[in-house]
């Protein structure tokens, strides 16, 4: 699904952020998503993630919770705070250690559960950018 | 002096022939000063009590018996028993009294003026002091059962989580995988196509025809990229799986049950496999090192070394995340085993908190703990020590507030063994 109320001119894909510790799913999610028509960036850590976020614009951050340095929940909240247009959304092996209020408190999507069901990650992830571009 | 209830039970063992009889009524007399809550029971030869599976249960044996030669024979039998054993001596010496304390007996009464307030009043101790240990020891098997209980949910918790990204990781690849493998179906048909027209001997357009129809599949589902793309996916999920096999390969030898006697265990694997498992439930941020060096075979009850590891691994990952961000900054565990002295020794360094001078005197006591309420019992060191002890080896504890501990166990490869490391109050 692909709207083109974008300001720039030009049909640009949307770009998703990938965040987690594991590489080996960051591969497996962007072969996952490969038909849909996303710009698939990935980070392997909360830092790298907001670096990256300093130098490009990004629709959408998809975020692991357990990682080193700050959590899912944290890096998404941060990225609330400098960057409010981007949507967020958390995924997490571990549902239970994650408080919902904080999360709606933040403003952040979720959580989604790992190991995920590829349709529902797929239609998480369209519904969250189609609201992204429609508002810029 | 009269108990109250519960009831106790006393065995007291004599030789039974007449002129004993006359001394074991003074015995008898004196211990039915208990009162009526004193269950009084009398042996009067060894083999009746040797058979007896029920005096186990005993509180006390009293061991009253004019022979010398035949009274070490009782108290060879009575000290194995369990309970704890007094011994009556009517000898003047002391030597007799030595001869029963080294023989096992816990206590010594000569009969003399007033013999028949201190027979029962030490009994009355002993059986206390009895009380009291088997409570504790069925209190540490119980802490044992939940603290047990409590680490294999951790360990499930730990192991779920471990596995959690490689299934998911495998799983979604498998699908992407057979999605390739329908895209390549139909670049495998063109291709069998374009080699029947070549070898039917069409015509060069019909050649031509079929070949285009193959570039059209092949850049209709990006051919390049799969080819390459399938092959990493195929690569990267043989690599979840062994991850998965080893998880899977270390909690078998972790919940392999132990029987009753100690076998001969290859050390290294142990250590090996129990750090493996405490890593799955640590955090990322604490760095283990290993450095095996060579061992023979050890003969030991491999469970219960394995119980030691997991306490003193899980200890030095805690004593890291204690300290946070401070200290030297380092988060390091080294475990090192290496031959000593005839034996087996395995040193286990972290870079955490450290323990105080005040505690280290006071680390393996039972119940002696410095976590908060609930977060720990305080019998995992005591544990261990006994178990290390039950082995005849040692345990050490060097440490430094601020830079780390050092815990050093020693298990003697040898068959001497101070007591029986198969009687272990500890939960299967």
């Amino acid at each position: 699904m692909q709207t083109e109320s974008r300001s720039q001119s030009t049909a640009t894909l949307p770009v998703v952020l990938i965040v987690d510790d594991e590489v080996r799913i960051l591969s497996a999610m962007r072969r996952m998503l490969r038909r849909e028509r996303y710009e698939i960036v990935t980070a392997e850590g909360p830092f790298e993630a907001l670096a990256l976020l300093d130098e490009r614009e990004v629709d959408l951050v998809l975020s692991d919770q357990k990682m080193p340095g700050m959590c899912g929940v944290e890096l998404l909240a941060e990225i609330g705070r400098r960057h409010p247009r981007v949507a967020r959304i958390l995924i997490t092996g571990w549902a239970e250690a994650v408080e919902e209020d904080e999360l709606a408190r933040q403003g952040i999507q979720g959580p989604l559960a790992k190991p995920w069901e590829d349709a529902e990650l797929k239609e998480a992830l369209r519904k969250a950018v189609a609201m992204v571009v429609a508002r810029s | 002096m009269e108990l109250t209830s519960p009831v106790v039970r006393i065995a007291v063992l004599g030789s039974g022939d007449v002129d004993s009889e006359t001394h074991s009524d003074d015995t008898l007399a004196a211990l039915r000063r208990l009162g009526p809550e004193a269950e009084i029971e009398t042996y009067s030869d060894i083999e009746s009590l040797a058979g007896d599976p029920v005096v186990a249960a005993f509180d006390l044996l009293v061991l009253d018996c004019d022979d010398s030669l035949l009274a070490t024979k009782w108290l060879e039998v009575a000290c194995k028993v369990g309970p704890p054993v007094l011994m009556v001596s009517r000898d003047d010496d002391d030597e007799s009294a030595l001869d029963a304390f080294r023989s096992g007996a816990a206590q010594c009464v000569r009969v003399g003026s007033d013999y028949a307030n201190v027979l029962p009043a030490t009994a009355l101790e002993l059986i206390h002091q009895w009380q009291r240990k088997r409570e504790h020891g069925e209190l540490e098997r119980q802490v044992l059962q939940s603290e047990k209980m409590a680490s294999i949910g951790q360990l499930a918790a730990g192991v779920a989580h471990e596995i959690n990204n490689p299934v998911g990781f495998i799983h979604a690849n498998l699908f992407q995988m057979s999605e390739y493998l329908q895209d390549l179906q139909g670049v495998w048909e063109r291709m069998q196509v374009l080699q029947e027209t070549i070898e039917g001997g069409r015509d060069l357009a019909g050649i031509r025809a079929a070949s285009e129809a193959l570039r059209d599949v092949c850049q209709e589902i990006d051919f390049d990229y799969v080819k390459k793309d399938i092959v990493k996916a195929v690569s990267e999920s043989q690599e979840g799986s062994e991850r998965i096999r080893h998880i899977v390969r270390d909690l078998r030898d972790f919940s392999r049950q132990d029987g009753g006697e100690p076998t001969l265990t290859d050390v290294n694997m142990c250590v090996d496999s129990t750090a493996n498992i405490v890593w799955t439930m640590a955090k990322h941020a604490v760095t283990l090192k290993k450095d095996y060096g060579e061992l023979p075979q050890l003969r030991c009850h491999r469970m219960q070394i394995e119980q030691v590891l997991m306490n003193l691994l899980v200890n030095a990952c805690q004593a890291i995340e204690e300290m946070g961000d401070g200290g030297n900054g380092e988060k390091e565990v080294t475990v090192r085993t290496e031959r000593r002295d005839d034996g087996v020794a395995i040193i286990i360094r972290d870079t955490g908190v450290g323990i105080s001078p005040e505690n280290i005197a006071r680390i393996f006591d039972p119940f002696f703990t410095t976590k908060d309420v609930g977060a720990g019992t305080g019998l995992g060191l005591s544990t261990s020590y006994n178990i290390v002890q039950r082995h005849g080896g040692e345990i050490r504890v060097e440490s430094e507030v601020g830079n780390g501990t050092t815990f050093d166990v020693w298990i003697p490869g040898g068959d001497e063994r101070k007591g029986d490391a198969s009687e272990v109050p500890i939960a299967d």
